[in-house]
């Protein structure tokens, strides 16, 4: 390198940079671009999946509590709001379940609206065709 | 496909993405299939609870269909074609046709279903309402069985289980046999409208039963297996003949170019379509307690409920508790009720466990399926874009 030369005058230059910056290594046009880039681009890529990542569970319930909200809200609309006050379950108990009264679990009703489990299903099944060819 | 089946409802398609999404979703590991691989379901160990389906995000698992049978019912005219809907059906169907989640249908529901020939629109809520009666007086029988009240002996241990999730029931059977004496002997609300759709509603409507053809609107595949368990005749026929979901009530609604939303608002038929609120809220998890324990109050203590709203059971949490204080009229002293809810049969094994190991410290643990109860069902509309 010849002394006083263009390039030597850069070389001078750039040690004058180099400790205007710290202690950082001197960086090529190159380099900055290419550790630019790379930031960018998990910049948009984090962004965008911790932005799905989010939307998809804040949505996955936000649409279960508004039906649950339909729902509680349509409760408090009705007039009657309590089982037992609804008439025409009392009338089917008076018409047909238990006669003449409202007696929940009546013969008629265990018949009608209980039933067995499992392994005692086979036997429950053979019990009631039993009872409707008695019945006919 | 076959369409009576009473397992076997969800199947995985021939063209499967291989995600493996569906195996985190099943409650019971029924699904199986390595990543990049087609999925197979075990349909010994699925629940037909549906989750996988409407969680797939390729929307490649399928329900089997009733629909046809219903349309060959609808269009025969010796057939007396008559339709109960669930209430979690009411808050979601109009998602189908551009409505917000939560906006309440019920009365153009109603009008919907007159429109597609069905020849009376009642409502499974009536049914909740008998269920409540039912599964509420064997509650009360086995408290006092457990308290040695006199008249009450064999009436069943505690805790008392719910039994309106036939998703809950299929689990309990397959992986805990041992927990049957504890479900509640009441049956679903669906099932119980079936028996007396042909029993009690012909005797008020003078139609023959046998030509009674019962259809149900449910938020549930697992209903669908459900209406086909051979038990289920105590009418002396089937006693539920087909079950829709509410996507399929939406997809024959389109099809037959009803305008849904200029469809006015109509009424419930009699006898058998009266509803309340307790009833209303079967659909969403807690509600059958809640329902259950303001009909318990009343008729426990003689006395009005005056606050109705009980939040203590509400919410979306997996597994939550509560304590009512009940003043018990016949005993003359005030009885705390310990009660438990579930929602997601994953988070059921502990309390099961603690159950059968004479642990537990509950009188009535509600048991649902799904996250959220039946307004997320399996059948409900599927809102894959949020996924």
């Amino acid at each position: 390198m010849v002394v006083g030369s263009p390039s030597e005058e850069k070389c001078i230059r750039r040690e004058i940079k180099m400790k205007f910056f710290g202690e950082r290594e001197g960086m090529t046009r190159r380099q900055f671009f290419k550790g630019a880039g790379m930031l960018t681009v998990s910049a948009i890529f984090l962004g965008a999946f911790s932005k799905l990542g989010f939307d998809a569970f804040a949505a996955s319930t936000d649409y279960i509590e508004k039906r649950a909200a339909g729902l509680y809200a349509l409760d408090e609309k009705m007039a009657i709001r309590k089982s037992h006050e609804n008439p025409e379950i009392a009338q089917i108990y008076k018409d047909f379940l238990s006669p003449g009264e409202v007696k929940p679990v009546s013969e008629k009703a265990h018949h009608l609206l209980h039933t067995k489990y499992g392994k005692d299903i086979p036997n429950f099944i053979t019990e009631l065709k039993s009872k409707q060819n008695e019945a006919a | 496909m076959s369409t009576v089946l009473t397992q076997g409802i969800i199947n995985v398609t021939s063209d499967c993405r291989a995600c493996d999404h569906c195996t985190s979703i099943c409650p019971t590991g029924a699904i199986s299939g390595l990543l990049g691989q087609r999925h197979k379901i075990d349909h010994n160990l699925c629940i037909n609870c549906g989750q996988c389906l409407i969680n797939c995000p390729f929307g490649r698992i399928e329900d089997a269909s009733m629909v046809d049978l219903v349309k060959k019912a609808l269009a025969d005219p010796s057939k007396f074609v008559i339709v109960q809907e669930a209430p979690a059906v009411r808050v979601a169907l109009g998602e189908e046709f551009g409505l917000e989640p939560g906006t309440n249908v019920k009365n153009k529901m109603y009008a919907a279903l007159r429109r597609l020939g069905f020849k009376k629109v009642y409502d499974t809520e009536f049914t909740a309402d008998l269920t409540i009666m039912e599964e509420g007086t064997e509650l009360i029988g086995r408290v006092y069985g457990a308290l040695g009240v006199k008249g009450y002996e064999n009436k069943g241990p505690l805790p008392q289980f719910t039994s309106c999730c036939p998703a809950w029931i299929k689990y309990a059977e397959d992986k805990y046999p041992k927990i049957i004496p504890y479900l509640s002997t009441a049956k679903s609300p669906q099932q119980m409208f079936g028996a007396i759709s042909k029993t009690y509603l012909p005797t008020k409507l003078n139609v023959n039963p046998a030509n009674i053809y019962s259809v149900s609107v449910m938020p549930c595949t697992a209903k669908k297996a459900e209406c086909n368990r051979p038990e289920f005749i105590s009418s002396g026929y089937q006693d539920v003949d087909a079950v829709i979901t509410t996507r399929e009530l939406a997809a024959l609604i389109k099809e037959k170019g009803i305008d849904f939303n200029k469809l006015p608002a109509e009424e419930a038929d009699k006898f058998i379509g009266a509803s309340t609120g307790a009833a209303t809220i079967f659909g969403v998890s807690g509600g059958v307690m809640e329902a259950a324990l303001r009909t318990a109050y009343e008729i426990l203590s003689g006395s009005t409920l005056d606050e109705v709203d009980l939040k203590a059971v509400r919410g979306l949490q997996s597994v939550r508790e509560a304590s009512v204080e009940i003043p018990v009229k016949a005993l003359g002293k005030a009885l705390p009720v310990n009660v438990a809810i579930v929602t997601g049969t994953k988070h059921v094994d502990k309390l099961i466990e603690d159950v059968l190991a004479g642990r537990s410290k509950y009188h009535f643990i509600e048991v649902m399926n799904c996250p959220g109860g039946c307004i997320n069902g399996g059948g409900q509309p599927i809102r894959r874009e949020m996924h």
